[in-house]
């Protein structure tokens, strides 16, 4: 298919697109209008079951079993990085290419800066996974926090201190764990209350989340900075 | 229990799997593997058992009905069933597994089974966001396991192809499920169906919803023309994991539109639209399967039509005609899946699935041999397969609503991928060995042998799944049609969904049983056996040059009428190749103008 006839055939389909939507969206609720049936049960169950946070009452509770598919899907991915990515490494090492190691080029207010956030940023995450069902945070933003402040040695220069820092069959082994978990606590924490369920399965994504983060990067890093050293004869 | 188990055991399994598996030796791995995979197997069966007299449902974490914010899990024979088709496969996937891969990881075992947790949870949610979670679930496992030999091109390729295509329709389904949660402030499948039908027919809000959410289920399904990952994806895949792509997770494509339309949709809106993208597949797809050499390109094709087939009978929306397209999906998936195994079988053998380069160097794998022989002509609908009891019912029920073009499709779709299938298995067990001078010249396509170590004779572990899917889908055909049918008229039931998750109560119909044995059934599944030998013969390359293979072929292109239809069915061969280019471009430009071309079908009155 040539690019025109690509294209035109784009157009046509999207057309048809747009105005199904179009007057699809003229059928819904005015906007900011008083009925929200949903939200209205969904506040009610929070408040009656205690959870200070609405949100994590949501996620964790009354619609538990979507975040374990959503964890899942993290998991998933994860260990897909590791496996599929890891051929390719090998390949590429194999043709002669290698890691580049050592302090990169940067100044020293950024290795500074670096160097004094990562403790900081380490407590930070902790909090947010910690306190998530009674304030905005939870497993997953607190997970994200975690999972990246490690990274702020690589962004300091020191990469090596970085791989020290997270041995990855160790964080392979504990995302799956704490995956396990988590589905362990959503199959039998059904007679729990939820102020005992929800900081549970926090903890459980909070830890799956940060490690998972943690092992997707790795993977990207291997592959940004693997160099063909131009040095050595390739074949 | 056994809802929640169904989902969670495989779970546990693969999350284990994944944080011991480097420690563990192969065995303990494939033996943990293979036991969750029956565990899951007996427990699917369990629900399917008791489907029919108790209410199978699972509120989860206590949220019931009366909340209105809960997650149920409902198993009717029909959800329950699927699962258990799903288990079945997977279990003969990683039996041949066993010793089909000399070096693995663990992480293949978990994903397989996380992979079987995500069928078995999207057969089971009666929620409409619950289902999406898991169907995405699906597709990421599905990427990952198709893209596992990553050191290969294609496979990057493939797998790329698949996951951008299967993205874009995931989008779309989630603005569709968006809609109808605005419109209703519901998400479960019976609450959001109730709603719908208490406001009455219409509008262009519940055809876009409709048109949306089923774009995302009929990529998965291969509908025509959202069909062009399945070729590239199932080419490139590990073949145990075609055997699920193939065998059950593209069905579930089929099985989430008709789940969405009678729980949510029922009456609301037409279903034409479906009909025709389907039979648009079943045509596209038995075409494409004959003019492939590549095995599982054309296995891969062949699920198209038959796929095609099985929308066709759901759009037919009513009960006899989901009862057939019920046989259908059993069969198919017995049959498929012993035919991938085959080739699974002939790839390890021969490093190789180019029937230009088998030619008689089948004889030594009898086994594999009868499997393809047999799986064509059960693919064609020989009694008592489930495929033959599936088509008997099918184009009976599809005959009483006045589509009498379904017969003639239905027979030429089966005899088209069966002649192709039986081509098959008269090169390359059929025809004398061609002499290595006259092999084909230019570059051979190797295959990586996703294997390192050939192995001497096929071990068992090989051979045994496949005969029993073989089995397995000639059993199905055995199924009585009671039963069949009651479960039809329970899963298309207007408002038996809603009771049962709801209320938890089960309706209790008793419709005409579903009779397969019947003398235009019988004639039919003649006609397409004939048909597919017909074919299998016209289609059958020529003799090597020294005369030394090839005693049946090619008598058509020798004549000079022959010869000017050979023409024309080149020039069409080249476009149609041509319009499987492999560009994603295409595939996102195809995809947009198929929900245009849906949105139009569903929009007419």
């Amino acid at each position: 298919m040539t690019a025109r006839v690509r294209l035109l055939l784009f157009a046509v389909g999207t057309a048809g697109f747009a105005a199904l939507f179009a007057a699809a969206v003229r059928g819904l609720p005015e906007f900011g209008g008083p009925v929200h049936p949903y939200a209205a049960r969904a506040v009610h169950q929070a408040v009656r079951e205690g959870t200070p946070n609405v949100v994590a009452s949501v996620t964790f509770d009354q619609r538990g079993f979507d975040t374990l598919g959503e964890e899942l899907i993290l998991l998933a991915a994860a260990i897909a990085a590791v496996v599929v990515l890891h051929v390719v490494r090998r390949e590429e090492e194999d043709d002669g290419a290698a890691h580049r190691h050592g302090p990169a080029e940067v100044s020293d207010a950024l290795r500074i800066a670096g160097m004094l956030l990562l403790p900081v940023t380490l407590v930070a995450g902790v909090y947010i996974v910690a306190h998530g069902q009674q304030s905005p945070g939870g497993g997953f933003q607190g997970g994200v926090v975690l999972g990246t402040a490690v990274h702020l040695l690589y962004l300091a220069g020191d990469y090596p201190a970085l791989q020290r820092l997270r041995p990855l069959p160790a964080f392979e082994t504990a995302e799956a764990l704490a995956a396990a978990l988590f589905t362990a606590i959503v199959l039998y924490a059904a007679g729990w209350a939820a102020t005992g369920r929800v900081p549970a399965l926090n903890g459980a994504v909070g830890a799956e989340v940060g490690c998972a983060l943690v092992l997707l990067l790795s993977k990207f890093f291997e592959q940004a900075l693997l160099v063909r050293d131009p040095a050595r004869p390739t074949k | 229990m056994i809802l929640q188990l169904t989902v969670a055991l495989p779970v546990l399994a693969a999350a284990l799997l994944a944080a011991a598996g480097r420690w563990l030796p192969r065995l303990a791995v494939d033996a943990a593997a293979l036991g969750t995979a029956a565990a899951v197997t007996a427990l699917t069966a369990v629900a399917l058992a008791r489907s029919p007299h108790r209410p199978q449902v699972a509120w989860l974490g206590g949220w019931g009905p009366g909340t209105g914010v809960g997650i149920p899990l409902a198993a009717d024979p029909f959800a329950a069933g699927t699962a258990c088709t799903a288990a079945v496969l997977t279990l003969a996937a990683l039996a041949f597994s066993w010793r089909y891969f000399t070096e693995i990881q663990a992480a293949f075992h978990a994903m397989v089974l996380l992979f079987l947790a995500s069928m078995c949870g999207f057969a089971y949610t009666g929620d409409l966001f619950n289902a999406f979670v898991f169907f995405e679930l699906m597709s990421v496992v599905a990427f990952a396991l198709t893209g596992y030999r990553s050191e290969e091109p294609s496979t990057v390729h493939g797998a790329l192809n698949f996951g951008i295509v299967q993205s874009i329709g995931a989008y779309l389904t989630l603005a569709g499920i968006a809609l109808v949660y605005a419109r209703t402030g519901e998400l479960g499948l019976a609450t959001a169906g109730r709603h719908l039908a208490a406001a009455g027919p219409g509008g262009g809000l519940v055809t876009g919803a409709f048109v949306l959410i089923c774009t995302g289920y009929l990529v998965k399904a291969a509908a025509v023309p959202f069909h062009f990952w399945l070729a590239d994806a199932h080419a490139v895949a590990p073949t145990p994991v075609c055997v699920l792509f193939s065998g059950i997770m593209v069905e579930l494509g089929v099985y989430g539109v008709a789940r969405t339309y009678w729980a949510v949709f029922d009456g609301l809106v037409p279903l034409r639209a479906v009909a025709v993208l389907g039979a648009a597949a079943a045509l596209l797809g038995a075409v494409m399967s004959v003019l492939q050499h590549h095995v599982k390109r054309l296995l891969a094709y062949s699920t198209i039509a038959h796929v095609g087939l099985l929308l066709v009978g759901v759009a037919a929306a009513t009960p006899g005609a989901l009862a057939g397209t019920a046989y259908s999906l059993a069969g198919h998936a017995g049959v498929k899946g012993a035919l991938f195994l085959g080739a699974g079988a002939l790839l390890n053998r021969h490093r190789t699935v180019d029937v230009r380069d088998l030619r008689g160097r089948g004889r030594g794998m009898p086994v594999t041999g009868a499997v393809f022989l047999l799986g064509g002509l059960f693919l064609a609908g020989l009694p008592p397969s489930g495929t033959f009891a599936g088509h008997s019912v099918t184009e009976h029920a599809a005959t009483e609503i006045g589509w009498w073009w379904y017969t003639p499709l239905s027979v030429a779709a089966s005899a088209l991928t069966a002649g192709a299938v039986l081509r098959v298995w008269a090169v390359v067990w059929r025809s004398a060995p061609a002499p290595a001078a006259s092999r084909r010249d230019g570059p051979q396509e190797r295959e990586d042998p996703e294997t390192r170590v050939t192995l001497g004779s096929l071990p068992w572990t090989m051979l045994a799944p496949g005969l029993v899917l073989l089995a397995a889908g000639l059993a199905t055909g055995l199924i009585p049609g009671g039963p069949v049918a009651a479960a039809a008229e329970a899963f298309t039931g207007h408002g038996a969904y809603a009771a049962l998750v709801l209320d938890g109560r089960l309706t209790h119909p008793r419709p005409v049983p579903a009779d397969p044995w019947t003398l235009p059934g019988f004639a039919g599944a003649a006609v397409t056996v004939l048909l597919a030998v017909l074919i299998a013969a016209a289609t059958l390359p020529h003799a090597a040059p020294d005369g030394g293979g090839g005693r049946v072929g090619g008598r058509l292109a020798r004549r000079p009428a022959g010869r000017a239809v050979g023409r024309a069915a080149a020039a069409v061969t080249a476009r149609l190749h041509a319009l499987h280019s492999g560009h994603i471009g295409d595939y996102a430009a195809w995809l947009t103008a198929g929900v245009a071309v849906l949105a139009l079908l569903t929009a007419l009155r």
